[in-house]
């Protein structure tokens, strides 16, 4: 089977610079190199020196974490890839529990995000008529626990394991929750 | 009889991969919601895309995700489906989730979980099949208790003898003996492999057939008692007792042989109480003997060259019968027409058979007459090296085999995946192998192959 030609108008693209006269490239024009590769949706680009080459490569995919601990900066939800980033077949899309949360969580960058350990329902007080466990303002400790997800007819409870002021809560009283959804912003 | 059918609005699909895309199709031309759940690393994959709903169940590995039976079940009960489809693998022959499923008011698309906990047992599954009437491979009427019973019973049998695990499957924990000086130790290690994989390391011993042919009969079995037969597959294509590629019809089976087997695994099934879809694994000797080895209770991955051949729709099939619709075929009305090959693609260097994971950067599916392809990649993916390296499978359909071996092979030199390594190369070979081409494949298929194209095939 013979390789298929080089195709002009994926992603994959080469661009090619003349090479230029001095011997080196200074931090500078890396900067600008590497600019040029964000701001016309390269996914790989070479230059060539007299005796230096560069190759700068943009992976495309965002992925969450895969070192087997929980992402904290939650994923975008049925991700809108970026200018030249391959995007899979088009399709609206699943209706995910974490849609909202999770895009309003991944700007808070600053904050330690407590994201929901199981698939469950997400409740705010131990009961329906109790207060809720913790709100905006509240100070928690490591073991304070913040809310209960009930799964399989079972309340867990489930503890800030973090210190500082509750600053966010992503979800709503009674709202289904996925694995890793964010559900409160702490402050430390 | 009272038939009792109830139809589903929302099926949870309790896999991932190409079979969670196979089975959320058919579910769309149902007109069926589908609830995807998923790992973490899976968040971009197209079974979660295409469903209507779907849930991130945990990380990557599958014994927090897709193995993950609470956290399964609780996306369940917060979407409210009405059944679960478990596809293959992963909870597919749990007979545990069956039950949780069924507690929960949930249907689980599949036979009875005490059937599914007898066929996961190999050797009382030989024994019930053997009861209802299926010829087995002579051999240790159960466990092996010790080297002495094992020598004892390998001598009544006579070498060549095999040694498999009871609760195995997927070729492990298996071990073949050519003499008794090999015994011993061959018991301990099979056991021991079995121990690691399955968690029981109780073994038994069967005759070793030579160059047997792997010839897999596909029933369909409704809750009142029918079943049918969709005729067989060919398997023998494996390494390492993992199944390359499959065809259907088999090269070697009249229709007298067919219709001896596929009454017997009816038979046997009907006897057992069977329901839903299923598949009886019979080894083929070279005088034309079956006998049973094990029973799957689930879809398989190669149920499409039965699709291609008889027009059946295996998946809506089972969402029938799990909804309590009657069977509605006879045997009778089974035609099975033409030929079909699949080759089982797999994101692996062709030559090492080394996992191969990494983002794929150009991709094209073939199409054309008689071309089926049933993956979950796309342009841009990201193969993770946490799940099975199964990316794709290529199903043809033709007049003939000869027709439909030049189809594959059209199919696959068309079938374009780059920024990994896939085994498409070494299905492109075996499409051009005189042997294979001439329809003399037996389970020793691939070892000569190998052995022929200067490669070391493993040890088995």
């Amino acid at each position: 089977m013979s390789a298929p030609k080089e195709q002009s108008e994926t992603p994959n693209r080469r661009a090619r610079t003349a090479p230029k006269p001095a011997a080196s490239v200074n931090m500078e024009e890396l900067r600008e190199l590497i600019a040029l590769l964000r701001d016309n949706g390269l996914a790989e680009l070479e230059l060539e020196n007299e005796g230096f080459r560069v190759r700068l490569r943009r992976d495309s995919v965002a992925g969450p974490s895969y070192v087997g601990e929980v992402s904290l900066h939650a994923p975008a939800p049925a991700p809108v890839p970026a200018a030249p980033a391959p995007a899979p077949p088009p399709a609206a899309g699943p209706t995910h529990p974490g849609t909202h949360a999770s895009t309003e969580a991944s700007q808070d960058q600053d904050l330690h995000i407590i994201p929901s350990p199981i698939v469950g329902t997400f409740y705010r007080s131990p009961s329906p008529s109790a207060d809720a466990f913790v709100k905006i303002g509240s100070n928690v400790e490591p073991e304070t626990v913040v809310c209960i997800i009930e799964a399989m007819k079972l309340m867990n409870e489930i503890q800030a394991e973090a210190s500082g002021e509750v600053v966010k809560i992503y979800v709503e009283n009674g709202q289904p929750v996925e694995y890793g959804q964010p559900l409160f912003g702490i402050r430390s | 009889m009272a038939f009792n059918p109830r139809k589903f609005k929302k099926i949870l699909i309790a896999n991932r991969g190409e079979i969670a895309c196979r089975i959320i199709w058919t579910c769309k031309e149902m007109g069926i919601k589908t609830v995807a759940v998923h790992s973490d690393v899976d968040r971009d994959s197209l079974h979660v895309r295409f469903a209507d709903e779907a849930a991130c169940i945990g990380p990557a590995p599958s014994a927090q995700s897709y193995l993950n039976i609470p956290a399964i079940i609780s996306t369940a009960e917060i979407f409210n489906v009405d059944a679960i489809h478990p596809g293959y693998g992963f909870l597919a022959e749990s007979p545990y989730f069956a039950e949780i499923c069924e507690a929960c008011n949930i249907k689980f698309i599949g036979p009875p979980a005490n059937i599914i906990r007898l066929m996961g047992d190999k050797i009382e599954a030989r024994r019930a099949m053997h009861e209802a009437g299926l010829p087995i491979v002579p051999g240790s009427p159960g466990g092996i208790t010790s080297e002495e019973d094992g020598r004892k019973v390998a001598r009544e049998i006579g070498y060549p003898v095999i040694v498999k695990a009871s609760a195995g499957g997927g070729g492990r924990g298996m071990r073949i003996v050519r003499s008794e000086q090999e015994l011993g130790k061959a018991l301990e290690t099979a056991s021991t492999e079995a121990a690691a994989a399955f968690n029981d390391g109780s073994v038994y011993i069967e005759r070793y057939i030579e160059q047997p042919r792997h010839i897999e009969i596909q029933v369909l079995a409704d809750e009142y008692g029918e079943c049918i037969h969709l005729g067989e597959r060919e398997c023998s294509i494996q390494r390492r007792h993992q199944k390359l590629m499959e065809e259907a019809p088999s090269t070697v089976l009249t229709p007298e042989m067919r219709k001896r087997m596929g009454d017997a695994a009816v038979a046997a099934c009907k006897k057992l109480g069977y329901s839903s879809a299923g598949t009886c694994e019979f080894l083929l000797d070279v005088h034309g003997n079956f006998y049973f080895m094990e029973m799957n209770t689930r879809i398989q991955v190669e149920h499409p060259v039965t699709e291609m051949v008889t027009l059946a729709d295996i998946v809506r099939n089972q969402i029938r019968i799990a909804e309590g619709e009657p069977l509605g075929y006879a045997q009778d009305d089974l035609l099975i027409v033409g030929h079909a090959i699949e080759c089982r693609i797999n994101a692996e260097n062709p030559e090492t058979f080394a996992p191969s994971p990494g983002t794929i950067s150009a991709f094209n599916l073939p199409g054309g007459p008689g071309v089926r392809v049933d993956t979950f990649v796309y342009s841009g993916y990201q193969v993770t090296p946490f799940y099975d390296s199964l990316i794709a499978k290529v199903i043809v359909h033709a007049r003939t085999r000869e027709l439909a071996i030049a189809r594959m092979k059209r199919a696959l030199e068309a079938m374009v995946i780059e920024g990994i390594k896939t085994t498409v190369p070494l299905h492109l070979k075996i499409m051009d192998d005189p042997r294979f081409r001439a329809g003399d494949i037996g389970t020793d298929f691939m070892e000569y192959f190998l052995a022929r194209n200067g490669r070391k095939a493993a040890a088995p």
